[in-house]
């Protein structure tokens, strides 16, 4: 039985192709390599690297030994009052901050959108305290509630909110401290949202709008009906990044208070790398980790009943 | 699907074969023992040529010396320059990787244990003869010290110092400076009368607020530890302090408010602009206070010994800083010299004409220079201070025992709890640290 010439052509030249694609894929790696080499070294095994330590009492400052303890490090955290504390102020900031960052970015991306004089000029203002370093903010916002002559005591008593003799401190008390700590990073992280809004609103149809307005839709009529719906990817990615950003807050707080307990990013970092407490701070990280994987599983299934 | 299956299985096999290799925790090693025993006395003519590289909080006096240091051995020097707040993590991360690329550290007087323990700086107890060390400063010296390990040589002296506004007080019919807490409290409820603030304090939750605290418990005549190195300060001059500073605060009221959110810089400005009548700060307040562009004070203010109870004349924290070899260092010899032109005259007398630090050495303050550019006449009151320094404790878990405490003392200052109460919580909590570190 003879085969076909042009069967073996093909076949030779099928085989030619499959090794010229094996090639091209073998190069890409090659080029992937460094890549991937320096992902693995900074941060995939690191992260391998704190999962085994979060096993381990591994106290690197105090010369003592270091010893396999199981789940104790995870246990220990999961009842520690401070702990707790941390984790309710900061899920408390993550809700407040990013709801109210969600309403003034929105209404800012609603105005923003609209054609008027110096709509550019705006645009960039707006940018500025985004832009700013989230220290720098601290500090500002810092002396603004300086007690006595702070700009913030100053303008409640300009309003006769308080008395023109009380002389509140404003961050005296953790509990408190939270509460300025969401003002300032509303200030500084609402640009943000606006922007991400302000570029789902323009891709809105102003057909839509034409439409509703024919039909007789009022103002907020179109933003129930036609904005928010179709504003809901551009939202949901917006409320997802921030969410992220927030759980992790820490450079702001060290700014205003020495209190780790303010946040579960500061508590960790202290008993990482002012206490050295390595094996503990692993598992609060792991522990932190969980809450946030938690959290970006529900958001996928939301985008992906929002993408059905 | 398979393929996809199988090479997810290959990553995670490889990445569990690496990892798996080097990823269990092992005490920090010493990667660089002494092989030869270094030499106080060793000749640098033979160093000529070395590079050491010193991790500090630079300033232009600073860098300024490390030309002369390099003229005058041949020594060359590598600075790497950072902020305060960075420097405790550029030390401790370099530590971590086991690096060898800094010889030198800048280490602040509560992180000796940490260091010693940690194996990040290099014991000099047999190095440095005790004579020389009787040359410097009595609370300079203690400073670098750790459980009788000497650690570094003292950069400069520093302790809080008492400071009072003569205007303000002149108003309230005070004619000189409170010399007891007692006097103090008198004083400030005069003042009070006057509508003055008396005194700002850094009643931060910080740090800062530990330090004032420390202040306090020993001139109360208390203790932090008792010999058998348990928590003994919730009795006694501790739990004293702590009533004093509350009752000053809260029941007296003759303290600025804001205290409880500032630190020792905020306290500087309020005095300054003679908003407080006194406050107790660290050295190098002047010439600011005096400079008329900064200050509303100029002129009017004075310093003296922080006021003592009863059998105690004075203590004040310390705060002094110093230079301390680092244990995996490569040039050990050559950062020793560093070390001892760090303590010369040479180094410490321009640097409190140029920078305003003031000489750990002793002998440097009869130096006719440095008394001549004493031209406010402060001198001498701010030296007899370092007679009374008291040290916070500096053992290896030092950093989180004075986060707890100083969680603590803010819910007392708060009134969120009684001074005992937070006492009691802090040692119970730091009793739990000791024990579960050990």
């Amino acid at each position: 039985m003879f085969s076909n010439p042009l069967h073996k052509q093909k076949r030779i030249s099928s085989r030619a192709f499959l090794n010229r694609q094996r090639k091209d894929y073998i190069l890409a790696l090659f080029f992937l390599l460094p890549t991937f080499y320096v992902l693995f070294k900074t941060y995939i095994f690191p992260i391998y690297q704190s999962f085994i330590w979060s096993f381990f009492k591994y106290n690197l400052m105090e010369n003592t030994d270091t010893s396999f303890v199981g789940i104790r490090n995870y246990s220990d955290i999961l009842q520690s009052t401070e702990f707790w504390v941390s984790m309710k102020r900061t899920i408390y900031f993550t809700g407040v901050s990013v709801f109210l960052e969600l309403i003034f970015g929105f209404f800012c991306a609603l105005l923003l959108n609209e054609i008027f004089k110096g709509r550019i000029i705006f645009r960039v203002i707006i940018i500025i305290p985004w832009a700013l370093l989230t220290l720098v903010n601290g500090l500002l916002w810092k002396y603004i509630y300086q007690p006595g002559y702070g700009a913030f005591t100053q303008l409640l008593r300009f309003l006769h909110i308080i008395d023109p003799n009380s002389n509140p401190v404003w961050l005296s008390n953790s509990d408190n401290i939270i509460n300025f700590v969401i003002l300032s990073d509303v200030w500084k992280c609402t640009p943000f949202i606006t922007l991400i809004l302000l570029a789902g609103m323009q891709s809105i149809s102003g057909n839509l709008y034409e439409a509703a307005m024919i039909d007789g839709a009022g103002f907020w009529a179109k933003i129930r009906l036609i904005t928010i719906p179709q504003l809901l990817p551009s939202i949901i990615i917006a409320i997802v990044l921030r969410t992220m950003g927030a759980f992790k807050v820490y450079d702001i707080l060290t700014v205003f208070t020495g209190d780790p307990t303010t946040s579960v990013s500061y508590l960790t970092f202290n008993n990482a790398f002012r206490y050295f407490y390595l094996g503990n701070a692993s598992a609060m990280a792991w522990i932190s980790t969980l809450f946030m994987l938690l959290l970006i599983i529900i958001y996928i299934r939301i985008l992906k009943r929002n993408t059905e | 699907m398979f393929r996809k299956r199988k090479f997810v299985c290959f990553l995670l096999l490889v990445f569990f074969l690496i990892a798996g290799c080097s990823a269990v925790p092992e005490s920090k090693s010493i990667q660089n023992e002494e092989t030869k025993p270094l030499n106080w006395d060793q000749s640098v003519s033979s160093l000529k040529g070395e590079t050491i590289t010193v991790l500090w909080t630079g300033d232009p006096q600073r860098k300024k010396s490390l030309r002369l240091f390099s003229k005058k051995t041949g020594i060359k020097v590598k600075e790497i320059s950072v902020d305060y707040n960075s420097l405790y993590n550029k030390i401790t991360v370099a530590a971590l990787s086991n690096s060898s690329d800094i010889d030198v550290i800048e280490m602040d007087n509560i992180w000796g244990g940490q260091f010693y323990e940690g194996n990040i700086v290099t014991d000099l107890t047999n190095v440095i003869p005790k004579d020389y060390l009787d040359k410097f400063t009595k609370s300079s010296v203690e400073s670098m010290s750790y459980d009788n390990h000497v650690l570094g040589i003292p950069l400069y002296s520093s302790t809080k110092h008492f400071y009072w506004n003569k205007e303000l007080l002149r108003k309230a019919n005070i004619t000189s400076a409170p010399k007891t807490w007692k006097e103090f409290k008198e004083d400030s409820k005069k003042l009070k009368e006057k509508g003055i603030y008396a005194s700002g304090w850094s009643w931060k939750q910080a740090e800062s607020l530990v330090s004032d605290y420390v202040t306090l418990l020993y001139a109360f005549d208390g203790r932090f530890f008792d010999k058998a190195g348990k928590p003994v300060f919730n009795q006694g001059g501790g739990l004293k302090a702590l009533q004093y500073m509350v009752d000053l605060l809260n029941k007296d009221k003759t303290v600025s408010p804001a205290s409880l959110q500032w630190t020792e810089s905020d306290v500087e400005n309020a005095f300054s602009s003679g908003k407080i009548a006194m406050m107790t700060n660290w050295e190098g307040i002047y010439p600011e206070v005096n400079d008329p562009k900064k200050s509303s004070v100029v002129g009017k203010t004075d310093v003296g010994l922080i006021p003592g109870q009863g059998k105690v004349k004075s203590a004040a924290v310390t705060g002094t800083a110093g230079v301390a070899i680092a244990k995996n260092s490569k040039n050990k010899a050559a950062a020793l010299a560093f070390l001892k032109f760090i303590g010369s005259k040479e180094f410490q007398v321009p640097y409190y004409l140029k920078a305003g630090w003031y000489p750990s050495l002793e002998t440097a303050y009869k130096d006719s220079e440095l008394l001549k550019a004493d031209t406010i006449g402060k001198l001498n009151k701010i030296k007899e201070q370092y007679k009374y320094g008291v040290d916070r404790p500096n053992a290896p878990g030092y950093v989180n025992w004075s986060d707890i405490l100083a969680a603590e003392l803010h819910a007392a200052l708060r009134q969120q709890k009684t001074p005992k109460e937070a006492l009691n919580s802090a040692v119970k909590k730091i009793e739990e640290a000791i024990k579960g570190n050990s």
